[in-house]
């Protein structure tokens, strides 16, 4: 078991005759992800690594009945990539393209958490979006939907991961695998200020999860989604979760890197967000490798 | 993009706000020239991205056009919070007495996933101010992003906010506002003041707006607005490679992929008890020629004493960032102590690399804690 995508999840690649989307493509296969096809608009009836091609999405569907689209697509239209694999029923859309227009997120988040609403009244499993300017999600000797380094996932653990940071989220993995205990999944939700999956909307899988015994909290500076974590694990959660925030030493008012992570007025600190884990008890590392010592802790309690 | 008042005024004006009318001028004699014109006591105001020009003596009521340009004289040249003032807006007064001013501002929120609409009775202040000192006078209502704010919703809004005028006009001006911001692909819109005069009529005295350089592609106008004279000339060129940089003020450059992991080396630098001298990102999957880039233009800034490169490579090859900083090494370009910490994908390849090397302004580090302090301690040297 494992959260969101396992062994048996059948996966597309929505650009995957883009350079991005062939490398990671092979990457994925290697890590032994069921790769079933892809979808390249106009190249439809190719074959890319023995594997077939389709022009849209439908047709991939119809074909293929895969679980997961992931999506490589370049900025301009990768919200719309994101619509397209919605409308088409696909139940898992990762979204890994970097710099898609903010508005863009807004109106695809919007239409995607409709249709998740109508998947579901109707008895469906709904439709879920992870992303954008995302690694994408792996479950550790299972699976690998995403761009991160192959080798710090292939031990399975029992420690559940979520981060707003991809490089932060290998950091973390192989820090748990170096200290023998392991990620169960691991969900990149990505650094815009829009995005489909917040840390509070993973939480309650990981608390769900008989594999998970404890949960990694990566924020950073920006927004208030830490925040709402810390409500969310304060007023749920049985399972201890551990937190850890980047960009403590960062000037107000500088967007350092990420398009979320800027500090406006008083929002977005890094003294707010530490207080609201204080108050949930969710004890916050000072380092990364200090996670592993909080992790190892509220095992022990 | 931040753009100057000016900007964002002639931005608004295109939506069909009622924006106060102004004119831009580089030399006093040209704000002397443009307060003839108007025959009317004028407002100059220095033209900088950033807030609080009033308080720093940015913006000056003239009633005469000599007074004008004597303001013209004292603002041109001013520098506020770093920024040298080259231009002015000169704008008709406005007699504050005889009206109400309030904030309308339209900002991008991430816990609502979309603009959230911002109106508070108490204009003319900063809104990061007021928020902090009397949250519960702002209203706060979520924008739809695909049918965009109603005409209903706004009156709605300036109702609960307290606004006296004429409703329909108010939210008509609320509604042109938040059309600008989505069509503009806007990070933050604000009307502030926004001014009600005694016959109910709302006028925009001040702007702010802010675009979404994700967006930019399809806004070649407003692309072209960027001015570099803004911002830091490293910056500036950082914007040409496409690198996420802010320049800062210590002596450790920094260098990583992943702006994750850039903003955690920061804090590394700093507890490791020294101050990083930038923030760079090189991006996901950055290839020889983009480090080597990188290297180059952290080299650049005089500040640097030391460079730290944290790398941990998934997408991003370690041995395409060795290459990157091997290749500035030998054309000299590296003359700085390099300290590093490289790990992920084609790490050993990268360590093999920069073993052959053989260089002492190039050391590895087994865990970013040691590189830290190392290229800290070589910039105290």
């Amino acid at each position: 078991m494992a959260i969101l995508v396992n062994k048996d999840s059948r996966v597309i690649v929505q650009g995957i005759t883009g350079r991005e989307g062939l490398n990671h493509t092979k990457a994925m296969l290697a890590f032994g992800t069921k790769v079933v096809g892809g979808v390249t608009p106009g190249k439809g009836g190719s074959e890319v690594e023995g594997l077939p091609v389709y022009n849209s999405v439908a047709e991939a569907v119809e074909a293929l009945h895969p679980d997961v689209s992931i999506i490589f697509v370049p900025p301009f239209g990768a919200a719309d990539s994101v619509l397209e694999a919605a409308h088409a029923g696909v139940e898992l859309i990762v979204l890994i393209t970097e710099g898609v227009p903010t508005v863009d997120m807004m109106r695809a988040v919007q239409e995607v958490k409709a249709l998740d609403a109508a998947s579901r009244q109707a008895g469906g499993k709904g439709i879920r979006l992870i992303g954008g300017n995302c690694p994408g999600l792996v479950s550790s000797g299972e699976t690998k939907i995403g761009i991160m380094p192959n080798r710090i996932y292939e031990q399975k653990g029992r420690i559940g991961l979520i981060s707003r940071s991809g490089t932060l989220t290998y950091e973390a993995a192989k820090l748990l695998g170096d200290a023998g205990l392991g990620t169960s999944t691991t969900v990149g939700i990505g650094g815009d200020p829009v995005i489909g999956t917040t840390f509070a909307d993973v939480l309650p899988l990981f608390e769900a999860d008989p594999d998970t015994d404890a949960v990694v909290v990566i924020g950073e500076i920006g927004g208030a989604d830490e925040e709402a974590a810390a409500e969310y694990i304060a007023s749920h959660m049985k399972k201890p979760v551990v937190a850890f925030i980047s960009g403590r030493s960062a000037p107000a008012g500088k967007r350092m890197g990420h398009a979320g992570a800027i500090i406006m007025g008083n929002v977005g600190t890094p003294e707010s967000k530490l207080a609201a884990f204080a108050a949930a008890q969710v004890p916050v590392a000072d380092t990364m490798p200090q996670i592993i010592d909080l992790v190892k802790q509220v095992l022990n309690k | 993009m931040k753009l100057h008042e000016y900007q964002g005024k002639e931005l608004l004006r295109r939506f069909g706000v009622n924006v106060q009318e102004g004119k831009v001028a580089y030399t006093p004699d040209e704000v002397r020239t443009i307060a003839n014109e108007y025959g009317q006591p004028v407002v100059v105001k220095a033209q900088v991205y950033v807030g609080g020009r009033g308080k720093a003596g940015g913006v000056k009521f003239s009633p005469t056009p000599d007074k004008a340009y004597e303001n013209g004289q004292k603002i041109l040249g001013m520098d506020i919070k770093g920024l040298t003032v080259n231009k002015v807006l000169v704008t008709k007064a406005v007699d504050i007495d005889k009206g109400v001013e309030y904030y309308v501002g339209m900002i991008v929120d991430r816990n609502v996933q979309s603009f959230t609409l911002m109106a508070c009775a108490e204009g003319g202040m900063e809104i990061e101010e007021l928020a902090a000192e009397r949250p519960e006078a702002i209203i706060r209502h979520r924008v739809d992003p695909v049918t965009g704010l109603r005409p209903y919703e706004a009156r709605e809004v300036a109702l609960k906010a307290g606004f006296k005028g004429n409703l329909n006009k108010i939210a008509d001006i609320m509604v042109r506002m938040s059309r600008a911001a989505l069509e503009l692909d806007a990070n933050l819109v604000e009307i502030n003041p926004l001014f009600i005069d005694e016959n109910g009529t709302p006028l925009a005295l001040d702007t702010k707006f802010d675009v979404d350089d994700n967006a930019l592609f399809r806004h070649p106008d407003l692309a072209e607005l960027r001015e570099s004279e803004a911002d830091h000339p490293l910056e500036v060129e950082a914007a040409k490679y496409g690198f996420a940089y802010v320049k800062l003020d210590g002596s450790t450059g920094v260098l990583g992929n992943g702006a994750g992991i850039v903003m955690t080396t920061l804090d590394v630098v700093n507890r490791a008890g020294g101050k990083p001298a930038n923030f760079l990102d090189i991006g996901g999957g950055a290839r020889a020629d983009i480090v080597y880039n990188a290297v180059k233009l952290v080299s650049k800034d005089p500040d640097v004493k030391s460079i730290f490169i944290n790398i941990f490579g998934g997408i991003t090859r370690a041995d395409e960032v060795a290459k990157g900083v091997i290749q500035a090494l030998n054309e000299g370009i590296l003359t700085k102590p390099v300290r590093m910490r490289i790990a992920g994908t084609a790490e050993d390849e990268a360590k093999a690399l920069l073993q052959d090397v053989n260089s002492d302004l190039i050391k590895m580090y087994p865990d970013m804690f040691q590189a830290a302090e190392a290229a800290v301690e070589e910039a105290k040297k």
